[in-house]
């Protein structure tokens, strides 16, 4: 969120957030087109730079942002690595066959859940969230009561976390029981939390038709979200550096350039 | 006179409920009056602002026919909750959804939201404020705003202050007086002495839904007094009415202690209260009260060690360090009852409050009885008025027999005969030694209940007075600290 | 039927869906936690990630919550800045659209443990064809592989099936569904006692 951290105003918050939002979807289904990995390693690193040089974050925070990808880097690749089918076996330890095969698939695995967690944190850390929801009424025509009960219940988000650490305090004041076991405790939070939570979307509703919000009318939009000079540059950004880094990746491989996908069955 | 808003023979029913909320009801309202409807909660008076503004059924699924109504064109709602009335994060954004929804033109919409605020006295410094930064009493005074976008003749307030601190509270109804005087006002209330110069009319309704009385302030009071004292609706004058019952105990139990010394409570590495140095006897009923946000509630968090603190605390001279060290001595009583109910029935509520097997059969029966829920042992605890709720929550308080017992705001949104029902309660429990800490805006409390009185202040409590109980003498000096 | 969801219905949705967003997101790390092991214990919780979709058709009721609750959900989980990026969003959508497909062959009529279960089996196939095309599960070891799928079918019923409707009927004893359900014909004769 937004809030979490703040940092300067960059070009990237210029970008249409509807473009921002297709672009980034269309890298998406892109990089699950991507069977080999240098290429996935070129991607990443298109990627990985303008997440460091574009957000207008300090170093500090972007490397406590990007502790997470660690984690997501090694447990998405270890499975793969470990339990993977390949014929070059590299080493072998009861159910563990590590094979040169599932080693590379294990890896561009992880580089490609690090460039989708590092894509989704660039779009969020530079798109607030209104006015992605006015651009998506004003560019892709989202119905209006789509995007206000959207923009309405991310306002509600600080209100429920507070509400969630107040129902933790409560039920331990009460005495509940430790031995209940997980699922039950967490039932007994979620029917509090989400009891409260349906009052007040509901109170909501009622007071924005009271303010006379109705979907199907023509209406005015406080802010008027167009496109500039910035989108062209954001899109030509990943044109041409993908671009160049799938011809590297083919002339210069400097890992084993084979499909990683297992196809000698 | 024209009517601007009016139902007959109006027939209301809940689904599932046995009883018509609303049986042939009719009711007429005329261009320019400022009505105040009351009542006992439940009895109706909000859903009926929700039928005269087309809300019901409208938006509002609920049954209902009558034989006549009349919407009035221009209308405009204000609602109890500051934190359910927004849909945007923003001020400027908020007052802009209200602008758009009447098509006005993007550039003359930034003059208008400034406009808008400078009527309601809620000028900032910059109109891009996030609104949860506004104090209750501004949110609410943002709500006029867009209601005041709407043009309206005929505006709905539904309890508008109900949530809001008595500062607040003023400024809310300076600032209808001031924008709405010739406007009609349909306004439910239950903090009524601010507003009853105000009002021209009265219309008072029985628990049942039937108009009791209808007709100018003085009348209503003169006549119907005795009514409202038996349906618990709160009236000027209704604390001094007000007789307690001696209740005498004397059975007493270990005297208990609490004492701290350069006490301090942390919410997110910054201190939020500190107390240099304070003990509590047995048989003490300390208020506690200040502005919101001056640390009550931290300090309550504090004592229960809910929130990180430092210094000494002690309880019957045994030191209190962690969480575990108060299971069974304290006991603290939330705001919202709904966060502390575990069960799906009021029986077993009360059961699991019980530590130990033995007759608690009887026992239940006994409770069920003095909370007066013996009809509803059955039911759903979230499905009881919101004055049951309140009295069952203080009970299973009881029943875990803690030796310091903290509240907050116990009594708040009550009718006056739960207001005095839980107080009684309380008292019983002091008299059996329990040391009472509670946090209160109500200066009657305070002053017919309490034995001692803390004044928190940005974060410390800054006055510690001892009050003679039940004695007319400290009104005077009460209120040069809390007014 | 009213035509189409109600302005309370999708705002009820989406605040329902965006509070399991905030589960999600406290859970999100813990998933990862036990993920590494490589044995797949995090698949028998994989299930709680359909669960928004399901709860909220218990309590709406409505054709089409339970597609917009998996889009809410996800995009709650994206905007808050979840570690899975990008592909919350699309594995949001098909699972909810996967879901709301067996709803819909059974006319939305019904809302048992046994079609919630078959809803949250629903699901918990959209997320496997996403994994097959973007994880190369199908290239996991064949035990692997099964007990990958198994341990995920089971956390699916568990969570999104039996967790979801336990949840769901807490909810009605409360009371708090009344507010969004339609009110009845019976309701409205009951006024001309």
């Amino acid at each position: 969120m937004n809030s979490l951290f703040s940092g300067k105003y960059t070009w990237l918050h210029s970008i249409n957030p509807s473009l921002k939002l297709l672009t980034i979807l269309g890298l998406f289904i892109l990089a699950i087109n991507i069977h080999y990995l240098n290429f996935m390693v070129g991607f990443s690193c298109v990627i990985l730079t303008l997440f460091i040089f574009g957000t207008g974050y300090s170093y500090k925070q972007l490397l406590l942002l990007s502790l997470p990808f660690l984690f997501v880097f090694l447990s998405t690749s270890s499975s793969m690595i470990l339990f993977g089918k390949g014929e070059t076996i590299l080493f072998k330890w009861a159910y563990i066959q590590i094979s040169e095969e599932s080693l590379i698939r294990g890896i561009h695995l992880g580089f490609r859940a690090l460039s989708f967690a590092i894509l989704g944190l660039i779009f969020a850390l530079t798109t607030k969230p209104v006015m992605l929801f006015y651009s998506l009424m004003q560019q892709l025509k989202l119905p209006p009561k789509f995007a206000y009960s959207f923009m309405a219940a991310i306002r509600l988000i600080p209100i429920m976390i507070e509400e969630y650490q107040i129902i933790i305090n409560a039920q331990r004041v009460r005495g509940i029981e430790q031995k209940n076991h997980l699922l039950k405790k967490i039932e007994r939070l979620a029917i509090p939390l989400l009891s409260q939570s349906i009052r007040r979307a509901y109170r909501i509703a009622v007071s924005m038709e009271a303010k006379r919000f109705q979907s199907n009318r023509k209406r005015t939009f406080y802010y008027e979200v167009g496109f500039s000079r910035n989108d062209l540059i954001f899109l030509c950004y990943f044109f041409v550096l993908i671009g160049l880094a799938y011809l590297l990746s083919n002339h210069y491989p400097f890992l084993p350039n084979t499909d990683v996908r297992y196809l000698s069955d | 006179m024209t009517s601007v808003t009016s139902v007959r023979n109006l027939r209301l029913k809940f689904p599932g409920e046995s009883k018509m909320l609303f049986r042939d009801m009719s009711l007429s309202i005329n261009r320019g009056e400022k009505v105040l409807l009351l009542g006992t909660s439940g009895c109706g008076k909000s859903t009926l602002l929700q039928v005269l503004s087309g809300l019901v059924p409208r938006t509002i699924d609920i049954p209902m026919k009558c034989d006549d109504i009349q919407i009035p064109d221009q209308w405009g709602f204000v609602f109890q909750d500051p934190d359910t009335q927004f849909c945007m994060p923003y001020v400027d954004e908020e007052l802009a959804f209200v602008l758009e929804n009447l098509e006005v033109p993007r550039e003359e919409m930034s003059s208008k939201i400034c406009s808008l605020l400078k009527e309601v006295g809620l000028e900032l410094e910059n109109i891009h404020t996030p609104i949860q930064h506004l104090s209750g009493g501004m949110k609410q005074r943002l709500a006029i705003a867009s209601v005041l976008a709407l043009k309206p003749d005929v505006i709905f307030l539904d309890e508008p202050t109900a949530f809001i601190d008595e500062k607040g509270t003023e400024q809310i109804w300076e600032t209808v007086k001031r924008i709405w005087k010739d406007k009609t006002l349909i306004i439910v209330e239950h903090k009524i002495e601010k507003i009853l110069d105000f009002a021209d009319r009265l219309i008072v309704f029985t628990p049942d839904g039937e108009i009791l009385a209808d007709g100018n302030t003085s009348m209503v009071f003169t006549h119907y007094k005795e009514k409202f004292k038996e349906f618990g609706i709160w009236y000027p004058g209704a604390w001094d009415d007000y007789k307690r019952e001696p209740i005498m105990n004397n059975k007493k139990e270990l005297p208990n202690t609490m004492k701290l010394q350069i006490f301090k409570g942390y919410r997110n590495k910054e201190v939020k209260i500190v107390v240099d140095h304070l003990v509590v006897h047995s048989g003490e009923w300390v208020t506690i009260m200040g502005e919101n946000g001056a640390g009550k509630s931290s300090l309550l968090l504090a004592l229960m060690q809910l929130i990180k603190t430092s210094g000494d605390y002690f309880i019957n001279d045994v030191p209190i360090r962690k969480t575990k060290d108060i299971s069974g001595l304290l006991y603290l009583v939330f705001q919202n009852p709904e966060y502390q109910f575990l069960t799906n029935s009021v029986h077993d509520e009360i059961i699991y409050g019980l530590k130990n097997d033995q007759e608690i059969e009887s026992d239940v029966k006994e409770i069920l009885s003095s909370l007066e829920l013996t009809s509803k042992k059955e039911q759903h605890p979230y499905q009881l008025s919101v004055g049951q709720k309140r009295r069952l929550s203080v009970a299973t308080a009881f029943l875990q027999k803690p030796n310091i017992l903290l509240l907050d705001e116990p009594t708040f949104g009550q009718d006056s005969l739960n207001t005095f029902k839980i107080l009684e309660m309380i008292e019983q429990e002091r008299q059996k030694g329990t040391i009472i800490l509670m946090v209160t805006h109500d200066h009657h409390i305070t002053e017919r209940f309490a034995t001692r009185l803390w004044e928190v202040q940005n974060g410390r409590i800054v006055t510690d007075l001892q009050l003679n109980k039940g004695g007319n003498v400290q009104r005077g000096i009460l209120h040069e600290f809390i007014i | 039927m009213q035509k189409g969801l109600k302005l309370t219905d999708i705002l009820v949705t989406i605040v329902i869906s965006i509070a399991f967003g905030i589960l999600y997101k406290i859970w999100g790390p813990l998933y990862y936690a036990v993920k590494p092991f490589g044995l797949h214990i995090d698949q028998l919780i994989y299930g709680m990630w359909f669960m928004a979709a399901t709860v909220a058709f218990l309590i709406i009721r409505k054709p089409g919550v339970a597609l917009l609750a998996e889009i809410a959900a996800s995009s709650g989980e994206f905007l808050m800045g979840s570690e899975f990026g990008l592909e919350v969003l699309l594995y949001g959508l098909i699972q909810g659209l996967f879901a709301e497909f067996i709803l819909f062959a059974f006319r939305y009529k019904r809302f048992d443990l046994f079609i919630i279960s078959l809803a949250a089996l629903g699901s918990c196939a959209g997320s496997l064809i996403m994994d097959f095309y973007k994880g190369y599960i199908g290239d996991l070891s064949t035990w692997n592989l099964t007990l990958f799928i198994v341990f995920r079918i089971i956390g699916s019923i568990l969570f999104t099936g039996l967790f979801a409707v336990s949840i769901a009927k807490a909810l009605e004893a409360t009371g708090v569904t009344n507010l969004v359900r339609s009110s009845s014909k019976k309701d409205h004769e009951a006024l001309d006692q």
